[in-house]
């Protein structure tokens, strides 16, 4: 039901925009920096390039899928643009931010996932915005069957190392293992 | 119907004991990247057994997942699909084979 005017509007998300594309990875072997971005492309690229200081390398391509999430009752949308994939927390270092997330009193039944932005590195301190990562809690949230799961989204910069991190990632490895 | 009794009805493989719940409709397909834009409580068939289609699963909370022409989980990822709660079934024959048996058997 749409809410009357001046009225704060309990969301009720619906998955909008969702696109199919690649998940590439690239590394500065110079700086040890990684990056990573969704092409749309038949073919995602492959090049190294240079840019400033940095001297980029393709260091994988996953399919995956990005999407944005619309308000059914009011219309709001929340563009993920920032979001190039979402991680399940696999729960390997205690000391992770992430796997904080999902602790605490009442955390049986907690899944954590991560909300992967494109500057790995979080070089330049930015990470998912904190209203799509609103929005993704909700959404993943609102037709939970079990009362007792609950799916906690957070942004990787609470990830304390990609070095180390045994995360699961939404994205189509493995696909060439079928036959 | 409940994945229990369609597991029988269809005489599928189980995998694993996990929690028993209403099928609210089927979704085929082989990419993770797909399913996350599926609804609640879908059964999922598809040929992909790896861990990131356990973890995508569960994000979108289906009622279960069925393996078809054969395929086997792996124990990690039978053990991943036990902490979720996600029942794991085997079909032996080709998706399309399995899609015409459960439309048979009502459901749709």
């Amino acid at each position: 039901m749409q809410p009357k005017s001046g009225e704060a509007c309990a969301h009720r998300w619906a998955l909008v925009n969702h696109r199919g594309g690649f998940l590439v990875v690239e590394g500065c072997f110079h700086c040890r920096s990684r990056i990573s971005f969704f092409s749309e492309e038949p073919v995602p690229p492959v090049d190294d390039y240079r840019e400033g200081d940095h001297f980029w390398s393709h260091l994988g391509s996953f399919q995956a899928s990005k999407f944005d999430l619309r308000c059914e009752p009011c219309g709001a949308e929340v563009k993920l643009r920032d979001v190039t994939a979402l991680m399940l927390c696999m729960k390997c270092n205690p000391e992770c931010g992430v796997y904080k997330a999902g602790e605490g009193p009442g955390s049986r039944g907690t899944w954590v996932y991560a909300a992967l932005c494109a500057n790995t590195s979080h070089a330049g301190g930015a990470c998912v915005s904190a209203e799509g990562i609103r929005a993704l809690n909700e959404y993943f949230n609102q037709d939970l069957h079990d009362p007792s799961k609950k799916i906690v989204i957070v942004p990787c910069r609470e990830r304390q190392s990609v070095d180390t991190c045994e995360g699961v990632v939404l994205a189509d490895v493995g696909l060439t293992d079928l036959y | 119907m409940n994945v229990t009794e369609l597991a029988a009805k269809a005489g599928l493989k189980v995998f694993n004991a996990a929690t028993d719940r209403e099928i609210r409709g089927v979704y085929i397909s082989d990419m993770v990247s797909d399913i996350i834009g599926v609804g609640e409580g879908l059964l999922l068939i598809t040929l992909q057994t790896h861990k990131n289609l356990i973890a995508a699963a569960n994000l979108v909370d289906v009622a279960g997942i069925v393996f078809s022409r054969g395929k086997t989980p792996a124990e990690d990822v039978v053990a991943l699909a036990n902490k979720a709660g996600i029942p794991l079934l085997g079909f032996e024959g080709d998706t399309w084979t399995l899609a015409k048996k459960l439309y048979e058997i009502g459901v749709r």
